[in-house]
Order: C-alpha cells, then sequence, then structure tokens
C-alpha cells in the first residue's frame, strides 16, 4: 500500500492564459488516449478501429504504420476499455495512456503560420486536411498533431513536455498578438 | 548531411526527426570467427559516395529505415522501411 494517496491534477491546471487576439490556446479535457498497436504490415485496420469505437464521441487519429491513438474528452471506465480492448482483439493491442498524454487546442486563423515555427509538416490544408494527422517534432519536443478542423490543431504530447509545450505555444503566437 | 529524409510513412522530414544508426551490415552466424564479429562490430569503411544506413524516425511513425545516401553530395536517394527492405533482400 503506498504511502500517499494518488490523485490526478490536470497537467496544465496552473498554466497562465495566453493573451493573443487571432489565436487561442487551450488544455483540451483530460478525458481518454488510448494507444492502438497493430502489425505495421498488416492489413489496414480502420474498419475494425471504427466497429470498435463504436458511436461514443472518440475520434480515431493514425500515427504511423499500424498504430493509431483513440481520443475522447470523457473518462473512459476500466469496463469500457476492457470492452474496447476485447473489440480490438486479435488484430491489435490497445494500452490506456490517458495518465501520460495530454491534448492541447490551439485554434486561428493563422494557426499554420504559428505552428510552422516548430514543425516543418506541410500543414496547408491541401496537403493536411481536416482528420489527417502526423507525428512530428515541434520545437523540440515530440507530438502528435491532427487538423480536427479548418483553423484548428489538436497537439498531443506526453504529459511531462505539456506545461514547457505550452510555454513554447505561449511564444510562438506572441508574435500575433 | 542530408537535410530532408522522405520516410515512406512520413512524407518528406527533417533529419533532426531522426536518428542515425549506422551502416546496413548483414550480422555474422553466431558461431562465425572472432575475427567476423570484430569486423562486424567495431570496423567500419568511410565511403566516398554511395552509402547506405539504418536511420530511426525517432520522432515521427518510429519505424526503422534504410536510407541510401551520397556522402559526397548529400543527395538522398531511396528511402525504404527497413522491414520491407528485409522481406525484399535475396537470401541464400
Amino acid at each position: 500500500m503506498s504511502d500517499f494517496r494518488i490523485t490526478l491534477r490536470p497537467a496544465l491546471g496552473s498554466a497562465p492564459r495566453p493573451g493573443s487576439r487571432g489565436l487561442s490556446i487551450t488544455a483540451m479535457p483530460e478525458g481518454h488516449v488510448v494507444q492502438v498497436l497493430g502489425r505495421p504490415h498488416a492489413p489496414d485496420l480502420f474498419g475494425v478501429l471504427e466497429r470498435a469505437t463504436g458511436a461514443a464521441h472518440r475520434s480515431v487519429r493514425a500515427a504511423g504504420p499500424g498504430q493509431w491513438f483513440i481520443v475522447g474528452d470523457a473518462p473512459l471506465s476500466r469496463d469500457e476499455f476492457a470492452a474496447l480492448s476485447t473489440a480490438l482483439q486479435p488484430h491489435a493491442t490497445a494500452v490506456d495512456q490517458s495518465h501520460g498524454r495530454v491534448r492541447i487546442r490551439v485554434e486561428g486563423t493563422i494557426v499554420e503560420r504559428m505552428l510552422a515555427k516548430g514543425t516543418a509538416v506541410d500543414l496547408d490544408p491541401g496537403a493536411f486536411p481536416v482528420g489527417t494527422s502526423a507525428m512530428t517534432l515541434l520545437g523540440h519536443v515530440s507530438v502528435h498533431l491532427t487538423r480536427i478542423e479548418i483553423a484548428a490543431f489538436e497537439v498531443m504530447v506526453l504529459r511531462g513536455f505539456a506545461e514547457s509545450l505550452w510555454e513554447d505555444l505561449v511564444r510562438m503566437s506572441v508574435e500575433f498578438a | 548531411m542530408a537535410s530532408l529524409i522522405s520516410c515512406p510513412h512520413c512524407g518528406a522530414r527533417p533529419k533532426e526527426e531522426f536518428t542515425i544508426k549506422g551502416a546496413v551490415l548483414s550480422r555474422p552466424a553466431a558461431d562465425a570467427g572472432h575475427q567476423a564479429w570484430t569486423d562486424y562490430v567495431y570496423l567500419r569503411d568511410n565511403p566516398r559516395g554511395t552509402h547506405r544506413e539504418y536511420w530511426h524516425h525517432t520522432s515521427g511513425c518510429r519505424r526503422w529505415l534504410v536510407v541510401t545516401r551520397d556522402t559526397v553530395s548529400h543527395e538522398v536517394g531511396f528511402c525504404q522501411d527497413a522491414a520491407a527492405a528485409k522481406l525484399a533482400e535475396v537470401r541464400p
């Protein structure tokens, strides 16, 4: 038995809110992030993933060959995770990463210009349409980028890097304030 | 040094996202002689021209790649997933 009671605190709870007019940076609800690992050269699992996630408010994000993230705003109960995990068998393995990854929403008409300061991925809507994801470096921090709307991106990062990335994002957006 | 690597999974990415893991060599048999293992572990050529290396896309898809690049012109040639490269290899 641990001597300490483990309490979950929001990773970005104390982060100051940026004051830029053209851009908004917001911490997304710490719901759930499930990493899905399949075999890299296996047939496409998107159908299996769609069925496993069902109609619940969850999204599937690609993260490289045979890898996906299933994300949602509501916390996942133990039973829900077990059901999801079972639905993916035997094609893929689900790993609960809800405690380990934090999502940040960056939004604004010039959001690509701001993110282009940190990443080399072509973020033009033609090359990176809504729903596209990419694992990349943002500055020195490894992130998972998804275009969730035409002028909004979700930046998913390891929890320990969240505050540092937040500061980077704020600094990157100062020019547009 | 080559600055843009066209990852077969992610597209063109800067070299900062990758880790270079060295020349593509075939591993000797477990019972190969001392000399063969010394060569494999320690001795490297420093080629002028075309060079095949293992690159790891550390900050991207996390796949191992085989990158062919020119050490003189810095030109990056063929980039392939290492697993695919191994499958394509003709084995005796």
